[in-house]
């Protein structure tokens, strides 16, 4: 055993020698890089850099081809710990179990490929699978859930393909490395995505299988985006009223039934007809759709995700392919077999047959005949209900089987060797690698990017295509986040040229949607708005060329509706704006909800100004009771009698129909005053229409404004993106340090250099103490009596030199120039004002000496160090 | 009061000023060239002022049935009359007058603003049909009791008040009192009360405000209670068992029986009273809540019933909507087509075809109601049907239930019977034990008397029972009958005004073509 020890030992320093000489070259790789960058960049202009990234995102890389290797000799190994690099004793046992297991299957069925069982790590360390698990529950709450983590999974890493895609890869590396370099094969993949599952108390395990050609090079072309998939209608099931008790009799049916039933018969046979012409047409297309046969099907390796139903109220088992992020249903054809499938507690073997892909697997983990365990301790998975009844029997067999499996069964999986798994918020906000990811599917080409990337808040694009080769454009969908303008969704639909702008409750003009042809105005356009953010209650506003109609809600004069129809503009103005000259109004037609506080037949419900002929239509609200309504019609025709006198008002200026004829209606002064009151309404109306015209003017404007600027809105709780919070915490902080400066000043050791003469730790005598006060107070009265030296020593010599200065200024007084002059003055001034403060500093470091001395001395009684002094004086 | 009309005579409130005043306050420039063209009615008019006229007395105003608002001040008025009939009165101004009373406001309970502003009023009251007054002026007045305050307390909506210029208004504690007692208040004597005045105020007279709020209080619980029991009777009396739910009739039967309340004190009596009296209770308890139970059932059935209907009328009335709304869409376009047509053959060809069209609208509307009027017809008699054998039932199973009382009543009188008798030859052989009180006692004189005594008792008792149980029965008949009758002459009205309602519309389209007709002849 010793031995045996020794020579691990001796392989393991090795190894480790091994480890840290190829750490040592990658840092010289890396060293060597950065300098080449350098070189590029020196190189290359800004313009060159930018048309070479064009050219590289144009070119379409070939699946088939060699992508950039994630090989081990990139990977930077110097910095993970000591678990990455060895194998405890544990583990080792594990890895001999393993190996002992691997044996007996092959033994067993030598028919079936080698497990899956302990790859190397980024250290070229065996280890085994389930350990490569680290489950992990990630601080982010959106990640709790199944379907936000795995989209999470497909979006933050870059896949990559196995290098032999018909065997299992060589290495499988630790979460942590996958994360760094953010790639990875599709075991990565899984294995992180069942490692965060887990966490989140999902019952995960990670499937070593066989997939489709599209699953393992994660090819979506022949996959609808969900994007596009229009979210089935709800078909609302129409309660079947009962009939109650004192319904109605329908009236009798009077039509032929025979005619009845051949008229459905003829319609039939167009249906049917129409119906396999359809089934043909979809026939056709879905033979063009289909995929080329694969040579390799049923051969090429994969993994994913298997969720078992149980834990988190999952009704059913399903898949989740790493890759893309979406849930098959475990009778999804496109995976075709699986060999093995662990999570951190176990590892079970296939043992069915997967002639039906897997679509007759029964994912019973504790039916030792369906699915053999490597480990007897972790009864994770119980056998169905069905079986327990000779659970009896299956005990005495274990006892039985007691001796020879009894390593097996005391023994459980040890602890991950992983370190947890980090996500910094900057990476998950940033989410794809370099923050973009473009998604190709059927028809439709999905790219994505991290929020603030773009600067007009683009965060994600789907394009829909007509064909399949992805050549003509149906329509565009944009999404765009915190946009000061609040737009949420620009859809453009390419064949109709119609845009349509959506927009989140917050903007200036309260928009909702906008939908557009061109921003030019009096054109087709429809505006809606979030009403109850306007005052006029405003919610949609139609426009064509010749029309504009208005609809509200919640007003409290009840108007819900207001038509305007225009003549086209007089040529001979055309020149001036549209705001100076507005178009003619035809006919304005406005309508109004009911107002419950005024009788029916005095309510409103719809009333006409017909501006070219003068003529004003009203029509009544209808009693509850009655099926016609009031209607009254006005000429306001000014007409001159014979007499050339005007005429106020006439009988026959009001046509009038009354459901319930009442008395004072019928009176000119009442007409008199309705008309009069219609008169000054139909102005306001006007002015409303001219009103609206000019806020549509007005949108455009701002519209066209926030195009141009598309500024961002940052959160104030955005740290690190809001500027002036980020300023304002700066200067925080440096009061902060700069305060903590001070105090470490205030805190001077004043005894320090006079402890260190003495041997260190040991108690002071008094005598000690003593001497060391009157030291340091010497010492201190030396250095005040210095400084006093010092400043004293500047004044004398300031004032010399002025003295000097004004000697010699005396002397040549008469041959100076007048800048000579100027100069000494100003020479003059300035050593006068020296002079004066050196005096002041003097004074005034008199008067602090002593009252700092005296502090000093105080201080040192008080020190603890010098405590024998207080004994004394105590 | 130094009044520049005092010198002058009274003048009478008659026909020709009202007309003046009407006159000079009404629409001006055109619309008053019309309104003197058609003349203004009385009832009209919506706002009146008489002020500066010397009035003494009220009078003629009876035609101003609409009248909001009315101004009376600055007049020599003593007494508040003749203001019955506008009971839509919102404003009313009587200040600087020589009223003595507040009298004759009870009908005007739509008033909200009220001055009564100099005068010679003493005593605040008779305002009580006032619930919506908000507006109180009482100024300079000769109100001298702070009491008088809290008469005020009532009117919930009241917001200012006056009453400076009253003796009151000289007390030291005038404001206080008034904010005290008057909480809601927010202008007194044209000022706003301030908070701080009002807490104060509050603080003050905290004491005997709670004491009031206390009395007032009771006396709204009292009110509630008296108004739920109210409503608990009306609501047994709708399922006409009202009084059953007890020993109510028990009690009324032997309320008016002097002889059986004799016989209650021979010995045994009493217990055997005991006994019947709760085997009764129980009986009527039943009726009770069968009574109840059946009226329950019966709402339901007039509730789906009405609802059916309701829902029936309305689908018709919605198509009827419909086939108008279709029409007048066509009519309009066919009318104007019509006035830009100018070949005379033309237009006449059109206007024929018009007026085919109103009267094809005619007709449907008309088929529909036909249709709508069978169908009601139909469910109706159903429903009358059913009704009436739940009231069959209903009275069926009350009186089995008034039989058992009566078997009872029976089986009692049996044992009072032959309790009488014994105690009769007991007294007869004179060896009775007990005492007898002297009116009992004169009753044993012989067999006669006493079987006569107790059968008098069981005749009251039966009559009781048979009483009751005919108010039920014919009560609950009439109902039937009423009810029934009712719908079926809803349903009549309605079909009128439905008919009525078409041929009004349709005569009026029809006269519409006419008159376009005529027009286009005539040009």
């Amino acid at each position: 055993m010793e031995v045996l020890r020794e020579k691990v030992e001796e392989e393991e320093e090795a190894e480790r020698e091994e480890a840290a000489k190829r750490a040592e070259w990658a840092r010289t790789e890396k060293m060597m890089r950065p300098v080449e960058v350098r070189k590029e960049e020196t190189t290359l202009t800004q313009e060159m850099l930018r048309d070479l990234e064009k050219k590289l995102s144009e070119i379409q890389i070939p699946i088939s081809a060699e992508l950039p290797a994630f090989t081990k000799d990139t990977i930077d190994i110097s910095k993970l710990p000591v678990s990455y690099k060895t194998n405890t004793p544990k583990e080792e046992h594990l890895l001999q179990v393993a190996d002992n297991f691997s044996r007996q299957y092959s033994h067993l069925c030598p028919d079936r490929v080698p497990l899956f069982l302990h790859p190397l790590n980024e250290c070229e360390v065996p280890k085994f699978v389930s350990t490569t698990l680290r489950p992990t529950l990630m601080p982010y709450p959106e990640l709790y859930n199944w379907d936000s983590c795995a989209q999470f999974v497909s979006d933050f890493l870059t896949m990559v393909p196995l290098p032999d895609p018909l065997k299992p890869p060589s290495h499988l590396y630790s979460s942590t490395t996958v994360l760094n370099y953010q790639k990875g094969n599709c075991f990565d993949f899984s294995t992180m995505l069942c490692s965060m599952l887990i966490g989140s108390g999902y019952d995960a395990y990670c499937v070593n299988g066989y997939g489709s050609l599209d699953l393992c090079h994660m090819d979506l072309t022949r996959e609808v985006c969900p994007l596009t998939v229009k979210p089935k209608e709800t078909v609302q099931k129409e309660e079947k009223v009962l009939p109650k008790k004192y319904t109605i009799r329908p009236p009798r049916d009077l039509c032929s039934r025979f005619e009845q039933e051949q008229e459905v018969k003829k319609q039939q046979e167009i249906r049917a007809q129409e119906k396999k012409q359809l089934r043909e047409e979809e026939e056709r297309l879905m033979e063009a759709e289909k995929a080329k046969p694969d040579a390799l099907h049923g051969l090429r390796v994969h993994s994913w995700v298997l969720v078992l139903s149980g834990k988190r109220e999952v009704p059913e088992n399903f898949f989740i392919d790493a890759f893309t992020g979406q849930s098959y249903s475990t009778q999804d054809e496109r995976f075709l077999g699986i060999e093995s499938l662990w999570n951190h507690k176990n590892y079970w073997i296939n043992m069915q047959d997967c002639w039906n892909c897997c679509k007759d697997l029964i994912f019973d983990l504790g039916d030792p005949v369906r699915w053999e365990y490597m480990l007897l301790g972790t009864d994770k998975s119980q056998l169905s209900l069905t079986e327990e009844d000779d659970s009896g029997i299956n005990d005495e067999d274990d006892v039985e089987n007691l001796g020879k499996e009894d390593e097996d069964k005391s023994f459980d999986m040890p602890h991950s060797w992983v370190e947890q798994i980090e996500i910094s918020p900057e990476a998950f906000e940033t989410r794809c690698p370099n923050g973009k990811k473009v998604i190709q599917y059927k028809r439709a080409k999905l790219e994505k990017w991290a929020p603030y990337l773009n600067s007009n808040g683009l965060v994600s694009r789907l394009t829909t295509y007509e064909d399949l080769e992805c050549t003509n454009i149906l329509e565009i969908k944009e999404w765009y986040q915190n946009r000061e303008d609040m737009l949420e969704l620009k859809h453009i639909n390419k064949t109709t040229d119609l845009k349509i702008d959506y927009f989140k409750p917050g903007h200036p003009q309260a928009l909702r949607v906008h939908s557009y042809k061109s921003m030019q105005p009096e054109m087709d356009r429809v505006i809606e708005f979030y009403e109850t953010a306007r005052v006029d209650g405003l919610i949609k506003r139609e426009e064509t060329a010749r029309t504009m109609t208005e609809y509200y809600q919640g007003r409290p004069d009840f108007l819900s509706y207001r038509h305007a129809n225009f003549r086209p503009r007089v040529k001979k103005l055309a020149l001036s704006s549209a705001e100076s000259n507005p178009r003619p109004i035809v006919k304005i037609t406005e309508q109004f909800f009911r107002n419950p506080a005024k009788p029916a037949e005095e309510d409103v419900a719809e009333r006409v100004f017909l501006l070219a002929e003068e003529r004003i239509q009203l029509r009544y609200h209808c009693r509850d009771d009655h099926i016609t309504a009031s209607k009254r019609e006005f000429l306001r025709r000014t007409e001159v009698d014979s007499k050339g006198n005007k005429i106020i008002m006439t009988p026959d200026m009001c046509i009038s129909f009354e459901v319930e004829p009442m008395e004072h209606t019928k009176k000119l002064l009442y007409q008199y005053e309705a008309m009069m009151h219609l008169k000054r309404e139909e102005k306001l109306s006007r002015h409303q229409v001219w009103e609206s015209e000019l806020e549509v003017l007005e949108i455009l404007k701002l519209r066209e404004e926030e195009e141009a600027a598309h500024t961002l809105t940052i959160s104030i709780y955005d740290t690190k993106r809001n500027e002036k919070s980020k300023e304002y915490r700066e200067a925080m902080e440096r009061v902060i340090h700069e305060e903590h400066l001070r105090q470490v000043e205030t805190q001077l050791d004043y005894l320090a250099p006079f402890l260190a003469q003495l041997p260190p730790g040991e108690k002071l005598t008094r005598w000690q103490a003593v001497r060391l006060k009157d030291e340091c107070l010497s010492d201190f009265k030396q250095r005040l009596i210095n400084k006093a030296n010092l400043i004293q020593a500047r004044f004398e010599k300031e004032t010399q030199e002025l003295q000097k200065k004004q000697q010699w200024y005396q002397e040549n007084q008469v041959t100076l120039t007048p800048e000579d002059e100027d100069l000494y003055l100003s020479y003059c001034s300035q050593a006068m004002f020296r002079i004066r403060i050196l005096e002041q500093r003097l004074n005034r470091h008199k008067e602090l000496a002593p009252l700092k001395y005296l502090a000093l001395e105080e201080k040192l009684y008080k020190d603890p160090r010098l405590g024998e002094l207080q004994k004394i004086f105590a | 009061m130094n009044r520049l009309c005092d010198s002058m005579e009274p003048k009478v409130m008659d026909d020709d000023m009202l007309k003046l005043a009407v006159g000079e306050q009404g629409p001006q420039e055109e619309a008053g060239q019309l309104a003197k063209q058609e003349g203004i009615l009385f009832k009209d008019v919506l706002s009146l002022q008489l002020d500066f006229r010397n009035i003494l007395r009220i009078d003629n105003l009876w035609q101003f049935e609409n009248l909001r608002k009315l101004q009376l001040d600055n007049n020599i008025i003593e007494k508040i009359e003749g203001l019955e009939n506008l009971t839509h009165l919102v404003w009313l101004d009587l200040s600087f007058n020589n009223i003595e009373t507040i009298e004759g406001l009870d009908t005007l309970v739509n008033l909200e603003d009220l001055s009564l502003f100099n005068n010679r009023i003493s005593k605040i009251d008779s305002l009580d049909a006032l619930v919506k007054l908000q507006v109180l002026s009482l100024g300079n007045n000769q109100i001298d009791n702070m009491m008088n305050i809290v008469y005020l307390r009532r009117f919930k909506c009241l917001r200012t008040l006056s009453l400076s210029g009253n003796p009151i208004s000289e007390a030291e504690d005038y404001k206080m009192f008034i904010c005290a007692y008057l909480p809601d208040l927010v202008y007194l004597d044209f000022r706003r009360i301030d908070d701080h005045t009002k807490e104060l105020a509050e603080a003050k007279h905290q004491y005997s405000i709670d004491e009031l709020k206390h009395r007032e209080n009771l006396m709204q619980v009292r009110l509630q209670d008296e108004r739920a029991r109210q409503e608990e009777l009306e609501k047994h009396k709708t399922a006409f068992v009202e009084h059953l739910n007890g020993s109510f009739l028990f009690d009324s039967m032997y309320a008016e029986d002097s002889e059986g309340n004799k016989l209650s004190y021979l010995p045994g009596v009493s217990e055997l009273l005991e006994a019947y009296k709760d085997k009764f209770v129980i009986i009527c308890v039943n009726i009770f809540e069968y009574g109840l139970k059946q009226q329950e059932k019966r709402k339901i059935e007039l509730d789906t019933f009405s609802e059916c209907v309701h829902e029936a009328i309305q689908e018709n009335q919605e198509q009827g909507k419909r086939k108008i709304a279709q029409f007048e869409e066509k009519h309009l376009s066919s009318l104007s087509a019509i006035r830009e047509e100018s070949e005379l053959p033309n237009i006449e060809k059109m206007i024929l075809e018009c007026s085919a069209d109103v009267s094809e609208l005619f007709n449907e509307l008309m088929m529909l109601e036909m249709q709508l009027v069978e169908q009601l017809e139909e469910t109706i008699n159903m429903f009358e049907r059913n009704i009436v054998d739940m009231v069959g039932l209903f009275i069926e199973n009350v009186q089995s239930l008034m039989a058992q009382c009566r078997d009872l009543e029976n089986h009692h009188h049996e044992k009072l019977l032959e309790i009488s008798i014994s105690t009769l030859e007991k007294i007869v052989k004179g060896d009775l034990d007990e005492d007898l009180p002297d009116d009992l006692r004169a009753l044993f004189v012989d067999k006669d008397t006493i079987v006569n005594a107790v059968g008098a008792s069981h005749d009251i008792h039966l009559l009781k029972i048979d009483n009751r149980e005919d108010e039920l029965v014919t009560r609950i008949n009439s109902w039937c009958t009423r009810l029934v009758d009712k719908i079926h002459k809803d349903e009549i009205m309605r079909n009128r005004k439905r008919v009525k309602e078409i041929n009004q519309y349709i005569d009026h389209m029809q006269s519409e073509l006419d008159n376009l007709e005529y027009s286009d002849i005539l040009d």
